[in-house]
């Protein structure tokens, strides 16, 4: 699936209206494809701030008060970015286009929110870099990062704590799905190389989770936990194009 | 009654023709899975050439020398994999894993690849050896998806990372200034050659053995943490920044 057809495929993506194996397309490209995934991720940041902000507005009935808040959101967000732009004349961020529509049908659907979340999540992990989304100085952060912590989801070092186990799980079921549907196709070495390096990971997860069992406050356990998982996503991720 | 004749005629010398043209594809096949290949092929570079390599399965070696051309040669094993490397505005990139994506079975491929010594260098596998030597460029990228060694020898480059599952990584160097080293092993050795009037902050961690081996660095100022698991220091006026993280293997530091 290219771009523009993935771009095509987006709102109704949103409404999960795909077929099954045209959305399974449309999730691997934005697995792979900056662009596309985080014109998604916008859009899915606007998606959970508004249902976040009030979920007692989530009946059609209180849609205009829905799209005043959207508004709000997303003019406050261009407001700074206009502002930041002019103060240190970097190019202008890409603009938030899409309809009400996509919006409203969107919004009600807590599902389709939470399984963007997890290519949210997915994404985060798909760079073997050092620095995430908690390490970052909120200067760094970006917008969906923002909106976000806006709305209490990214909120105390307990909580960020806690989704980020959960994120990094979920990206590590996704790549597994994925491994799973590849594995019989591999050669002998292939999967003899996997799997022995699958062990010495997860003997490393064992360790630390039974270290931080013991000791919560164990921060060393905690880092090297949040590595293996990382390393873990990498190494599945790695073999899921083989 | 002709007509039937005519026809199981002709359906008998298609049956002939169709089993010549089987044993002759046969016979392709099987001379195939036996030969190796070897591809070789020059580009022209620049001081500020990137090259960006993904393989599969197989060794990759990359020399420095004192030209300003790019020369790649692979040796590549049966199954033969498809190669096209592409020259995209001053980098070179080889991808194998896209190249040869839904084939089952795809023989190993030995790069020897030689850059001029600015060049970057960003190579990546999922199974086997990396070598890097004789480079001073921007960038130094090694990283092995799960098994084989990293070995990284003389080299004078700003930014160098090397990452493995199981496997040793063997560095040796010189640190720049405000420079930024990165070494990430779960298993194996990881041995760290540089001189000793480098300059650098440090965090080497090592849960697990808590076999972080200072060596002539003994003497800096150093801070041991959580039980010995974490070694955290500065030397000189620590300038460059180098982590070093073994989950279940030593550190070791040498004196170049
Ligand atoms: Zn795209």
């Amino acid at each position: 699936m290219d771009c523009i057809s993935c771009k095509d495929h987006l709102s109704p993506f949103m409404d999960d209206d795909l077929e099954q194996t045209v959305a399974e397309q449309v999730r691997e490209h934005l697995s792979a494809c900056d662009d596309c995934a985080l014109a998604l991720e916008e859009i899915a940041a606007v998606l959970a701030a508004c249902h976040e902000s009030d979920p007692a507005d989530a009946s059609p009935p209180n849609a205009d008060a829905m799209w005043l808040r959207i508004s709000n959101v997303i003019d406050a967000d261009i407001a700074e970015q206009e502002r930041r732009r002019l103060a240190e004349r970097t190019p202008p961020k890409r603009s938030w286009n899409f309809t009400f529509l996509q919006l409203a049908s969107g919004f009600a659907a807590v599902v389709v929110i939470s399984s963007l979340l997890t290519i949210v999540a997915i994404r985060n992990y798909l760079q073997p870099t050092g620095d995430d989304i908690y390490t970052r100085t909120k200067t760094e952060q970006t917008t969906i990062e923002k909106l976000l912590g806006r709305v209490g989801l990214i909120d105390s070092p307990e909580a960020a704590r806690e989704r980020q186990v959960r994120e990094q799980q979920a990206a590590i079921d996704y790549w597994d799905q994925r491994v799973a549907l590849r594995r019989s196709q591999w050669d002998k070495r292939t999967r003899e190389a996997f799997d022995r390096n699958m062990q010495v990971i997860e003997q490393s997860l064992v360790q630390y989770r039974s270290n931080l069992k013991e000791n919560p406050e164990d921060e060393i356990s905690a880092e090297m936990l949040d590595a293996v998982m990382r390393d873990k996503m990498n190494l599945l991720r790695d073999f899921s194009d083989l | 009654m002709s007509y039937w004749r005519w026809s199981l005629t002709a359906v008998r010398q298609a049956t002939k023709a169709a089993a010549v043209l089987a044993a002759v594809f046969l016979f392709i096949g099987v001379a195939s899975v036996e030969a190796q290949k070897k591809f070789s092929r020059m580009y022209p570079g620049s001081n500020n050439v990137r090259i960006q390599l993904i393989n599969r399965t197989g060794t990759v070696t990359v020399e420095g020398w004192n030209r300003s051309e790019i020369s790649i040669t692979a040796i590549l094993e049966a199954p033969v994999a498809n190669l096209e490397p592409q020259n995209q505005s001053g980098t070179i990139v080889i991808n194998l894993v896209r190249d040869n994506q839904g084939r089952a079975e795809v023989g190993n491929v030995n790069f020897l690849i030689r850059v001029p010594v600015s060049a970057m260098v960003d190579i990546e596998t999922k199974i086997g050896n990396l070598s890097v030597s004789n480079v001073s460029g921007g960038l130094v990228r090694a990283r092995i998806s799960s098994e084989g060694d990293i070995t990284l020898t003389n080299i004078g480059s700003s930014a160098v990372s090397a990452e493995n599952v199981i496997g040793d990584i063997f560095f040796d160097g010189v640190m720049q200034e405000n420079g930024n080293y990165r070494f990430s092993s779960m298993r194996g050795n990881i041995n760290l050659r540089i001189p000793f009037n480098s300059s650098f902050r440090l965090v080497a961690t090592a849960p697990s053995t808590r076999n972080i081996s200072m060596g002539p660095f003994g003497t800096g100022s150093l801070n041991y943490m959580g039980d010995g698991r974490r070694v955290v220091g500065k030397f000189g006026e620590g300038s460059a920044t180098l982590s070093v993280t073994n989950q279940q293997g030593s550190i070791t530091f040498l004196r170049r």
